[in-house]
């Protein structure tokens, strides 16, 4: 019984779209060249093509009723054709079909969406599914199992079953991203995946064409210093050695930046080194206002740092775990040694 | 019989296709790999109906110092945190003192900057605070 129903649909959507894909196309032209003046941008009060809200009460009205307002214009503003005259009556008309289009292709495609997720829902399917009992494919047959009335709810439940296909394809994505949540070392980035070039990154959408022409971090790299953490790049060697040298003045490549050579020692707790802070290699980079006094109060004494502050992003973390080395590199920082303290035990028996 | 069998075969292609789907959902909640320090700014774009930009600042601190961007063009120190649009763009300030098709090229590249993901949210990529077994922020998608 459903089967006509459904060659119906698709004859429907195959046939249907392929002739009025002609007269969209003209209807296209028409547009472009005479109503998007207006009805790209709303002026005057022009329903905006693809602006379904502005379109519905239009469409209430009819088709026929649009025709006539588009043939022989709409006080106040519409002209007459759209003030093209000689434009002939049928490609006028295929320009509304054209714009009607752009807010009901939208909620067409939404409801073939729905139809044919709902079925797949409904079938055996999900009775199979909820005999095995795994429980995301349980709680999808349950949310299929109701009736499903209004659009709403059916979307809910066709959400639901594809949230519980996820659920059962793979498992729930770990802290950080990971697949496998029990993979070594899931936190750290394999040899393979790093400095990925911009297609291939993740982030980029490799289907941007200038995702494509953008430079590969690698390819600029070359013979630079090489480092464990964040590009992997020595950047303070890079720039010490003159393996690069980035202009201090936004147009002078002459500018010369003015560098402080200044360590301040900071000395922390426990056993770990004390923190040699090099004035040098941040001012070969930055400027002074860049860290006074807004992330360093410029006196002694006057900066509670911690590496809990460092990892949420405060103090040095404003950069490093950002941009420049993260902590990871615990050594180059914690560079100064100092006279560890001697175990209880020894000391006692020193004392003896 | 005959149509229920071909009706079966229509179900089994929509399972199918609903598994495929399923599967590009779940590639895409696989985790990014684009270079440390590559700042996403999704203040306004997913808004607008453009992708979000990536900024790759490992490109720049190769061609300027951190001061001329944080110190003189008055870029803060956090991602979206500077409010950049189009228009301070064209008018010079931000990416435009550069981005102006005399130090570097101009505004009519939109795809070179437009270039995430749509829908990837501001972030400091692989910046320590992503890393945090216990995220401090939403995690990221």
């Amino acid at each position: 019984m459903r089967t006509p129903i459904c060659f119906a649909l698709v004859s429907l959507l195959v046939f249907g779209h392929g002739m009025a894909h002609a007269d969209l196309a003209k209807g296209k032209a028409v547009y472009e060249k005479t109503c998007a003046v207006c009805h790209a941008s709303g002026l005057a009060g022009a329903p905006k093509y693809g602006d379904a809200a502005g379109w519905a009460p239009r469409i209430k009205g009819g088709v026929a009723a649009l025709y006539g307002s588009a043939l022989n214009g709409k006080p106040p503003a519409m002209p007459k054709k759209g003030g093209a005259l000689d434009t002939p009556d049928a490609e006028i008309k295929s320009a509304v079909d054209y714009m009607v289009a752009s807010v009901q292709t939208k909620a067409d495609a939404k409801k073939d969406e729905k139809k044919p997720e709902d079925k797949s829902a409904k079938s055996d399917k999900s009775v199979e599914a909820a005999a095995k009992s795994p429980p995301a494919a349980q709680a999808a047959a349950a949310a299929t199992a109701a009736p499903a009335p209004a659009a709403a709810p059916s979307q809910a439940a066709a959400g639901a079953a594809a949230a519980g296909a996820v659920a059962a394809a793979a498992p729930s994505p770990a802290i950080g991203g990971n697949a496998d949540v029990n993979a070594f070392n899931r936190l750290l980035k394999p040899a393979g995946k790093r400095n990925l070039p911009p297609t291939e990154d993740g982030i980029h959408d490799p289907t941007n064409d200038g995702t494509a022409a953008l430079q590969p971090p690698l390819a600029a790299y070359g013979n630079l210093p090489k480092s464990n953490a964040g590009n992997r790049i020595d950047w303070v060697q890079a720039i010490g050695g003159k393996k690069i040298n980035p202009r201090w003045d936004r147009l002078d490549p002459k500018a010369e930046p003015v560098v402080m050579d200044l360590n301040i020692i900071r000395e922390v707790k426990g056993s770990m080194p004390d923190v040699v802070y090099p004035h040098k290699q941040h001012t070969e980079w930055l400027d002074c206002s860049n860290c006074h006094p807004a992330i360093f109060v410029p006196q002694k004494g006057a900066n509670q740092i911690s590496m809990a502050a460092i990892l949420l992003g405060q103090k040095c973390g404003v950069c490093h775990g950002k941009v420049a080395f993260p902590v990871s590199e615990c050594r180059n920082c914690h560079s100064k040694k100092k006279d560890l303290p001697v175990a209880a035990a020894q000391k006692t028996a020193e004392t003896k | 019989m005959y149509s229920r069998h071909r009706f079966r075969g229509l179900r089994r292609s929509l399972a199918a296709a609903i598994v495929m789907l399923a599967s590009i959902a779940f590639w895409l909640s696989q985790p990014a790999y684009a270079e440390y320090g590559d700042v996403v700014i999704n203040n306004y774009s997913d808004a607008a109906g453009m992708r979000p930009v990536v900024f790759p600042h490992w490109f720049h601190r190769m061609r300027f110092r951190c001061k001329v961007c944080h110190a003189d063009l008055g870029f803060q120190f956090k991602a979206g945190g500077n409010q950049i649009n189009m228009l301070k763009i064209i008018d010079g300030q931000f990416c435009g003192a550069c981005h102006n098709g005399d130090v570097a090229w101009s505004v009519e590249n939109c795809n070179l900057c437009h270039s995430a993901k749509p829908g990837t949210p501001t972030q400091v990529h692989e910046s320590t605070i992503q890393k945090l077994a216990a995220p401090t922020e939403p995690a990221r998608k």
